[in-house]
């Protein structure tokens, strides 16, 4: 049984329909690159995943548990499935600590005592354990999208999202999210991503999921899909995005 | 001019100046209560919730609150909820800062950007707890200084106070007008009492905030 598996999945917003019958299923240790045109419904996608939005008609299932807005557990099953947005949305009135140990302090995850060596050990994996006592506003973008990242690691999730994480960035402080996210991949993460960094997708994905229209147009292992791709829209927004 | 007559009745401007701020101070947290659970109801789902509190924002702003504090004291007591003076003022003014409170919580609540939310319930954190610990720390710092000026609007409306025989600070001053005649003096005198409360509340506020509002505001 795959960690995440999509069935057939629609989704319309008002008369868009945005998923028109999306199918996929990734493994645990996976990492899964999903790249097309905006609009292509690959954000919507990866929201529908978690919850955030729900399905029209198909199913996901997450560890082999139906996932949708009003399911039981639905605080319990957001404890296991991380997401990283592009804004960060980190919480500007707590200090990096707090908005790490918020969470697993109110569900009840680790007691008081246990939670400033829990913020610095995330910390320390995103390599910022110096910015420890710092506000996020102080911070620099990157530096605040590797905080959200270590919140998200505080939960010890089963599966991460990341939803165009380094589009707000300026190109300099890419790299370092990168970077963080490259290792989370060696250390056996699941990871579905949304990313224009193709770079990123090549080296570190095991497989490229190129959506178009609403559809999964055509997936594989990232260095055959990059050197061949099947269908002439692949093709062009490879062309494009170098 | 002359301020003499005035000072033997210290005590009473003092006790009244109490009154005053007594008045002020309930009404204002009892109004901040009803403030932010009206905000709550006003952006929750139960719609016959959001018409009662819409049309209780929408009366209570559009009367004269020297008449709210009149119905609360001379006619409520006919459906058996008789109050003294003091008590149906607190009610009044309380629901009458509750009612301007509730639309500036609202806006408050209203500037916490949507994702902010959803990272709260990505982290699988309840609604109760985002509301808490996510939306409404900022939210009160955003309505703050909302809520102190008309905070200092409700300290200068409980003089309305006196009209139903509360012993508040514009009531001693009538009182002792007429006993003295002095009619500058005496409001000269309470007009500065009232400056004087005013401004300290402002600097009241603004330590309040700084210890509050830590954070740094978005660059």
């Amino acid at each position: 049984m795959a960690l995440v598996e999509i069935r057939d999945v629609h989704k319309t917003f008002g008369k868009v329909e945005v998923l028109k019958g999306v199918s996929l299923d990734v493994e645990e240790g996976e990492i899964v690159t999903i790249i097309g045109r905006s609009g292509s419904g690959k954000s919507t996608l990866l929201r529908c995943i978690n919850a955030l939005e729900s399905v029209d008609t198909g199913e996901i299932r997450v560890e082999g548990q139906k996932v949708h807005a009003k399911m039981p557990d639905l605080k319990k099953f957001r404890q296991r499935v991380g997401i990283v947005f592009q804004a960060f949305n980190l919480f500007p009135h707590l200090k990096v600590e707090r908005n790490i140990t918020l969470a697993p302090l109110l569900t009840g995850r680790i007691d008081k005592a246990k939670a400033r060596a829990l913020a610095e050990d995330v910390l320390t994996r995103v390599g910022l354990a110096d910015k420890i006592d710092a506000w996020p506003e102080q911070l620099s973008g990157g530096q605040q999208q590797r905080v959200a990242i270590a919140r998200c690691l505080a939960m010890a999730p089963h599966l991460m999202l990341f939803d165009e994480v380094t589009s707000a960035l300026d190109p300099e402080l890419v790299g370092e999210v990168l970077k963080v996210m490259e290792a989370m991949a060696k250390q056996g993460m699941t990871m579905i991503l949304v990313t224009h960094e193709m770079g990123f997708a090549r080296n570190v994905a095991n497989r490229i999921v190129f959506m178009h229209q609403g559809r999964v147009w055509e997936q594989g292992p990232p260095a055959k899909l990059f050197a061949n791709p099947e269908t002439p829209e692949l093709a062009s927004f490879i062309a494009s995005a170098k | 001019m002359n301020f003499l007559p005035l000072w033997r009745y210290q005590n009473q401007l003092i006790d009244g100046a109490i009154v005053t701020l007594e008045l002020t101070v309930i009404s204002a947290l009892a109004g901040l209560v009803i403030g932010i659970a009206g905000a709550v109801a006003l952006k929750g789902r139960i719609t016959p919730l959001r018409w009662l509190v819409r049309g209780y924002i929408e009366l209570f702003r559009n009367t004269p609150s020297l008449i709210q504090i009149f119905i609360v004291f001379f006619v409520l007591p006919s459906f058996g909820l008789k109050l003294p003076a003091f008590e149906a003022a607190c009610v009044a003014l309380s629901l009458y800062f509750g009612a301007y409170s509730v639309e500036i919580i609202r806006a408050g609540l209203d500037s916490i950007p949507r994702s902010q939310i959803e990272a709260g319930q990505c982290l699988g954190l309840s609604g109760w707890q985002v509301f808490r610990h996510i939306i409404l720390p900022p939210a009160l710092r955003n309505a703050y200084p909302a809520v102190t000026s008309q905070f200092v609007l409700l300290l200068l409306g409980t003089s309305l106070a006196s009209q139903v025989a509360t012993d508040e600070l514009f009531h001693v001053a009538g009182f002792i007008e007429s006993r003295t005649y002095r009619s500058f003096e005496v409001y000269a005198v309470i007009c500065a009492v009232y400056f004087a409360m005013a401004m300290s509340f402002k600097a009241l506020f603004a330590i309040i905030s700084l210890a509050a509002f830590r954070w740094p505001r978005r660059r």
